[in-house]
């Protein structure tokens, strides 16, 4: 399988600062490839050096055997961003919307019109097409944020958390859509907080952590690095965050974070730590409702390698 | 093709702001009503030039030039002009500077040298307009003398006699500025400079909008969409001040004279300065920061450059702040112009508009290319 994407020991600095340091991975033409990390882990700078948003410090990113910076016209006409943060303009029907940014790919006429209406029928906007994104829900607007991307056609199109605030059917409905345009042959960088999305739909991902990749491969391989973790999840009554630093030092105890009410500490398996943490617990006057092991999964891997959750 | 795509997407987000046309059309419109009906007593209507003193040296050798400077000062003479020559050792211009005299004129052989009060415009610039009048007609004379001397006699007496000079310039009294004629021009003009706020969220705004990025991202070069935005934003907000220029002249029936071409042009390089100024402000400061500049900056230009009142007389500080208004020399150029059909203060003022636009769009240009990312 030939790669649409080659990075090659890229760096990017911001003064003394190192976001992206000596990266290198691929991505293959076809695919969903989920790329994860904690915020300011240099996922968005490296998003943002393939888009050409930022400058390349050191280092090579190629796309479909092209340099970027040397041949950044043809990059950037074969690349579609989906951003973060929903960009498009509320002053503007969603037609006009699509219309617009299509437009400055270099489609005219008839074919511009056949792509934005195309576009917006398959987000499920075709009959919004002349309503304003003001009146417009927060999952349609990030589903004309993606019809803003793809109306050119892009070889490549990077989607940087596209279910982000949404309900569950617009979540549904995006994730379906993923799917659809990798199966018409859109390769896709996809990345999301939502481990679970990520899980369901990625082929393969990449785990990034100050700003270098640590773990890559598909969800099987990425599990298989951590054979010998566990993952336990106490449920406590908690209504602030917990003093958690004690039961960081237990023997064992690779990763320890609090989602609301619940504790989960990934820890080797080999050691049965689960009377220690519980003692821990009943000392420091925290109550504790449940307790169950779980199997490795995603997160599971994320945490152990990271000692962060997705989410921070 | 992009340009054109960027600028019209300008156009139609302008056009679509209901705020917009509050201020860029109701508030000048509004202003000029009240301004124009409540400070009408401060036109005088009846005006005449006898307060107006001219100062003037003669170098002639030409005795032609002499006959006819003569009848030339007697008819102004006539119409309330008070002409006075200078005595040898009087420094003309320090007596200007003095305001003891409106002007100071040297007449010689070659043509006439004129200096003029600032701090009278208004009266400076019918003089100047009666003093051109007479070069003229001197210079026809001159020439009709090579070929018929009697053409070139009768020409010269028929200035001092028939007075065509003054009515083609300023004594007309059709051409003086009335309450409305005058904040017609003013309102026009204050509303060409506030397309500063506009230009000034150009960029800004597509960050806030998220939309930086998808410009950003796409094939367009960075050029491209700096001079789309720059072109959609000049369009719109010249049209709002044509919009407000044509209502003054058949709503409110304002004075805005014949040379309306040149009119529009010193209105466009007016919007084109105000454009420029905002895209500088928007790359030298951030956030609250923009904002105070511009009210700021606005509303001083606008007051010392004669939008709320005439500035016909000033000196120190406020003279300063006067004369750095672009305001001031936009609105000096079209009186000048509307009034004494005199072009030079309008060629003057749309000189200074484009310089110092290009200046700040230069500025502009060379700041975006140099930052990475957003644009601002």
């Amino acid at each position: 399988m030939s790669h649409v994407l080659e990075i090659r020991q890229l760096t990017k600095k911001f003064g003394d600062f190192v976001a992206v340091d000596n990266m290198s991975l691929n991505v293959r033409e076809g695919e969903i490839f989920g790329f994860l990390g904690a915020n300011g882990a240099g996922k968005s700078t490296t998003i943002n050096m393939i888009a050409s948003l930022l400058r390349v410090t050191k280092g090579e990113i190629t796309l479909l055997g092209k340099n970027i910076e040397k041949h950044s016209k043809f990059a950037k006409m074969n690349i579609g961003i989906v951003p973060q943060d929903i960009a498009i303009y509320e002053d503007m029907t969603a037609y006009e919307n699509v219309r617009f940014f299509a437009g400055l790919y270099g489609l005219r006429g008839p074919l511009l019109r056949e792509r934005t209406e195309e576009a917006l029928e398959f987000v499920g906007l075709g009959d919004k097409a002349t309503s304003f994104p003001k009146n417009f829900s927060g999952g349609m607007k990030r589903r004309l944020n993606i019809a803003c991307a793809i109306a050119h056609r892009p070889k490549l199109i990077i989607m940087d958390e596209p279910t982000v605030g949404i309900d569950p059917h617009s979540r549904n409905y995006i994730l379906n859509s993923v799917r659809k345009l990798n199966d018409m042959g859109c390769t896709i960088i996809y990345t999301s907080h939502y481990m679970e999305e990520v899980e369901e739909i990625c082929t393969r991902i990449a785990i990034v952590d100050h700003g270098k990749v640590i773990a890559e491969g598909t969800k099987e391989q990425l599990k298989a690095i951590i054979t010998d973790a566990k993952e336990i999840w106490i449920g406590v009554r908690a209504d602030e965050p917990l003093n958690l630093e004690a039961l960081k030092a237990i023997a064992g105890v690779n990763a320890v974070l609090q989602e609301e009410n619940t504790i989960k500490i990934v820890s080797k398996t080999e050691i049965n730590n689960l009377n220690q943490i519980i003692q821990q617990l009943i000392k420091d006057q925290v109550e504790i409702r449940s307790v169950e092991e779980q199997a490795p999964n995603l997160e599971t891997v994320f945490l152990t390698l990271t000692g962060r959750n997705l989410r921070d | 093709m992009n340009i054109w795509n960027i600028a019209v997407k300008e156009i139609k987000s302008s056009l679509r702001e209901k705020r917009t046309f509050m201020f860029m059309l109701a508030l000048p419109i509004i202003l000029m009503l009240i301004l124009g009906t409540a400070l009408s007593n401060v036109f005088d209507e009846t005006r005449t030039v006898d307060d107006m003193r001219l100062l003037y040296k003669s170098n002639w050798t030409n005795a032609q030039v002499s006959t006819g400077w003569n009848a030339f000062i007697e008819a102004i003479g006539k119409n309330g002009v008070e002409v006075v020559e200078a005595e040898s050792g009087i420094d003309g211009h320090e007596e200007v500077r003095a305001n003891r005299y409106t002007g100071y004129a040297v007449v010689g052989d070659e043509g006439i040298e004129f200096y003029g009060s600032s701090e009278n415009a208004i009266g400076s610039n019918i003089l100047a307009g009666m003093l051109t009048v007479f070069a003229d007609r001197y210079s026809l004379a001159s020439a009709a003398f090579q070929v018929d001397p009697e053409t070139a006699a009768a020409t010269l007496s028929a200035t001092g006699q028939n007075n065509e000079f003054i009515r083609e310039t300023t004594l007309n009294s059709n051409k003086k500025p009335g309450s409305i004629d005058y904040y017609a021009m003013a309102m026009t003009t204050m509303i060409g400079l506030y397309a500063m706020f506009n230009a000034s969220y150009l960029f800004s705004r597509e960050r806030t909008n998220k939309t930086a990025i998808r410009l950003m991202a796409a094939p367009v070069s960075k050029g491209a969409i700096f001079t789309g935005k720059v072109i959609g934003c000049t369009v719109i907000n010249l049209f709002f001040v044509l919009a407000v220029f044509l209502f003054s002249k058949f709503v409110f029936k304002a004075d805005w004279g014949s040379h309306y071409g040149m009119v529009i042009l010193v209105l466009l390089t007016e919007v084109l300065l105000a454009v420029s100024l905002g895209l500088g402000i928007s790359f030298l400061f951030k956030g609250e920061g923009v904002r105070a500049i511009n009210n700021i900056f606005t509303q001083v230009a606008s007051f010392a450059g004669g939008a709320y009142f005439p500035i016909d007389q000033s000196d120190g500080f406020f003279s300063l702040l006067s004369n750095l208004s672009p305001l001031h020399w936009v609105n000096t150029g079209l009186l000048q112009m509307i009034y004494t059909d005199n072009p030079t203060g309008a060629w003057f003022a749309i000189a200074m508009n484009v310089s110092i636009a290009m200046a700040f769009i230069i500025f502009s240009v060379i700041t975006m290319r140099r930052r990475e990312g957003a644009f601002v």
